[in-house]
């Protein structure tokens, strides 16, 4: 299929230059920095972004205020329908919205359909949700009271999302925040604007048909001067939801801690598949080189880890390298469909690759595959490289942090499965994980509270593409958060205990006398 | 030119070079494929850099951008 960039541009309402902050349907004339957008896949420039100043910030937060006062007191399951909404628009530009993703950020065609899906999953799943809001019914010690406890709105929710999954972590938090009765002020990366303005054109007929009041849905383009600490310090800001680098979450659970808001943090992972002498090797490989190359490496779920067993290494480590020469032939242009590996971010990421793969050899490790930056016809961006097979140990300083490209350690375990989780667990992250078995014991041994101390663990399957109606997030230096399924929408909420009393006296709990 | 109040967003995209001249040191601009928040400073401080090592840095690195 032949993509045509400008015309998915013109569908898409993206303009040479862009106002980066709306409250809805209003677009605002900025005069913050120009932020010119270029593609990884071509290094040529897309379009420009006119940035927030922090007087267009303050303009939103008090729009976005306003706004939450009548939010709150549309009923739920009505929010919802506004969800549903957005969630038929984002269907209906599922093809222009993939490409651009693609394009912008550098992930493969199907894979940016698979993120305006995601998109549209969330918007299903809040859906339901929103007729679902429950508390519960408690049993109360004192005769003729009742003790419950229920869900409110929690107030504006602070969005910030990273370029790699450029904006369904938006849609994760928004729908979810949206049906809770909470409003949104979203950040996006600074690498991929256009991808936001064009999600916040595609949702603003449903807002204006709606009449949803401006300062629902907030999009705030802006660098880390104007919507960096004050944004995270804002004390109007109940919320903070995050998804990027550790280090980026650290500052805001600082920030937002001090003023005691709330935070979501999604952070970095440094995720290990096991594969046990009991796998199904073939289902394995196939398995992990997704993980491992799958948008070029910049999940925060990449395998970034392979722990085999010593008996099986030396059959999977070949099998891999296998499996790698046929992805060779397999990098170039996102939006050739022929292609399942594409370019990295930018400059910066590509000498970070770079510097990880002449790190792990200095450290003793042997790179056996890859590692190398493209050229020729193709690659003039000069943001390809050829993924990388290092074999390494796991206590190397550069195994212990992420790098956000195509790099994967193998790493060998001998004895028992246990000894492999540990090894797993030995990093300071704790996002993403998966064994690979067929042994019953070792399965349930990976998933039991001795095994992986990861927020995702998986059997059969590896560490990234999860489903959206499992809650997201992972453990220590991941930031502890919950996006998405299951009840992470309990976290744009405020939880309040209601206890009446129907009676006639007033008995006070734990038996206390106390009569005047 | 480069002070120690320069945000490391504004560094990177200004001064490139800076990412691996700084990782040399012991300091990650870039985390996840982003840049991570806050001053020059403030990166250097969390790395326990002194005052006068900060100036050090940030010298060589006005040196490096006038090259």
């Amino acid at each position: 299929m032949q993509i045509n960039i400008q015309e998915i541009l013109k569908k898409l309402g993206i303009e040479e230059v862009n106002q980066g902050v709306s409250t809805g349907a209003k677009w605002f004339e900025t005069e913050g920095k120009i932020n010119k957008s270029s593609s990884p896949v071509d290094g040529k420039f897309i379009a420009s972004v006119k940035t927030a100043t922090l007087d267009d910030y303050e303009t939103v937060v008090q729009k976005a205020q306003a706004a939450y006062k009548e939010w709150r007191l549309v009923p739920a399951p009505e929010r919802g329908e506004i969800v549903r909404q957005i969630g038929n628009a984002l269907r209906e530009y599922k093809h222009e919205l993939g490409a651009l993703v693609s394009y912008e950020m550098g992930k493969i065609y199907q894979e940016g359909l698979g993120e305006v899906q995601e998109m549209i999953d969330i918007c299903d799943f809040a859906v339901g949700q929103s007729r679902l809001i429950n508390g519960a019914a408690l049993q109360s010690e004192r005769p003729f009271h009742r003790l419950s406890e229920q869900y409110h709105p929690i107030g504006i929710v602070g969005i910030v999302t990273s370029y790699n999954f450029p904006v369904a972590v938006w849609a994760w938090n928004s729908a979810l925040a949206a049906i809770a009765g909470d409003v949104v002020i979203w950040k996006p990366s600074s690498k991929t604007p256009l991808v936001a303005i064009a999600t916040q054109k595609i949702i603003q007929q449903v807002l204006i048909d709606n009449n949803v009041p401006e300062g629902v849905f907030n999009l705030v383009v802006g660098r880390s001067s104007v919507m960096g600490d004050n944004f995270l310090s804002d004390k109007r800001i109940p919320l903070i939801s995050v998804t990027g680098s550790t280090a980026v979450g650290r500052r805001a659970a600082e920030l937002v801690g001090k003023r005691l808001g709330k935070t979501l943090l999604e952070l970095g992972g440094n995720n290990a598949v096991t594969i046990t002498p009991n796998a199904d090797i073939e289902m394995a490989i196939m398995s992990t080189v997704f993980g491992t190359v799958g948008t070029a490496g910049q999940r925060c779920t990449t395998t970034r880890r392979v722990i085999i067993h010593e008996d099986i290494y030396d059959q999977v480590r070949d099998s891999f390298v296998k499996a790698y020469e046929k992805i060779a032939d397999k990098i170039g242009s996102p939006l050739d469909e022929k292609f399942l590996v594409g370019p990295l971010i930018d400059g910066h990421s590509v000498e970070l690759f770079k510097d990880a793969v002449r790190r792990v050899q200095e450290e003793g490790g042997k790179v056996i595959f890859g590692g190398q930056v493209l050229e020729g016809e193709g690659f003039e961006s000069g943001n390809y490289v050829m993924p990388c097979i290092a074999e390494a140990e796991n206590h190397f300083d550069i195994v212990q942090h992420e790098t956000f490209a195509p790099i994967v350690y193998l790493i060998k375990y001998s004895g028992d499965v246990q000894n492999a989780i540990d090894i797993q667990n030995d990093v300071p992250q704790g996002l993403s994980s998966a064994i690979f078995t067929l042994n019953m014991r070792e399965a349930e041994h990976f998933i039991a509270q001795t095994g992986s101390d990861c927020g995702i663990a998986n059997v059969n399957l590896g560490t990234s593409g999860a489903e959206i109606g499992g809650a997201f997030g992972g453990e220590k230096d991941t930031g502890g958060g919950r996006e998405s399924g299951s009840d992470a929408w309990k976290v744009y909420m405020r939880r309040q205990t209601n206890t009446i009393n129907y009676g006639s006296t007033l008995p006070l709990a734990q038996g206390i006398k106390f009569d005047i | 030119m480069i002070t120690k109040t320069i945000q490391i967003e504004d560094l990177v995209e200004d001064y490139p070079f800076a990412v691996l001249f700084l990782k040399e040191k012991g300091i990650r601009c870039i985390m996840c494929g982003e840049p991570i928040w806050g001053t020059l400073e403030e990166a250097c401080k969390e790395k326990d850099f002194s005052d006068e090592k900060i100036e050090e840095l940030i010298n060589e690195l006005n040196k490096l951008a006038n090259k």
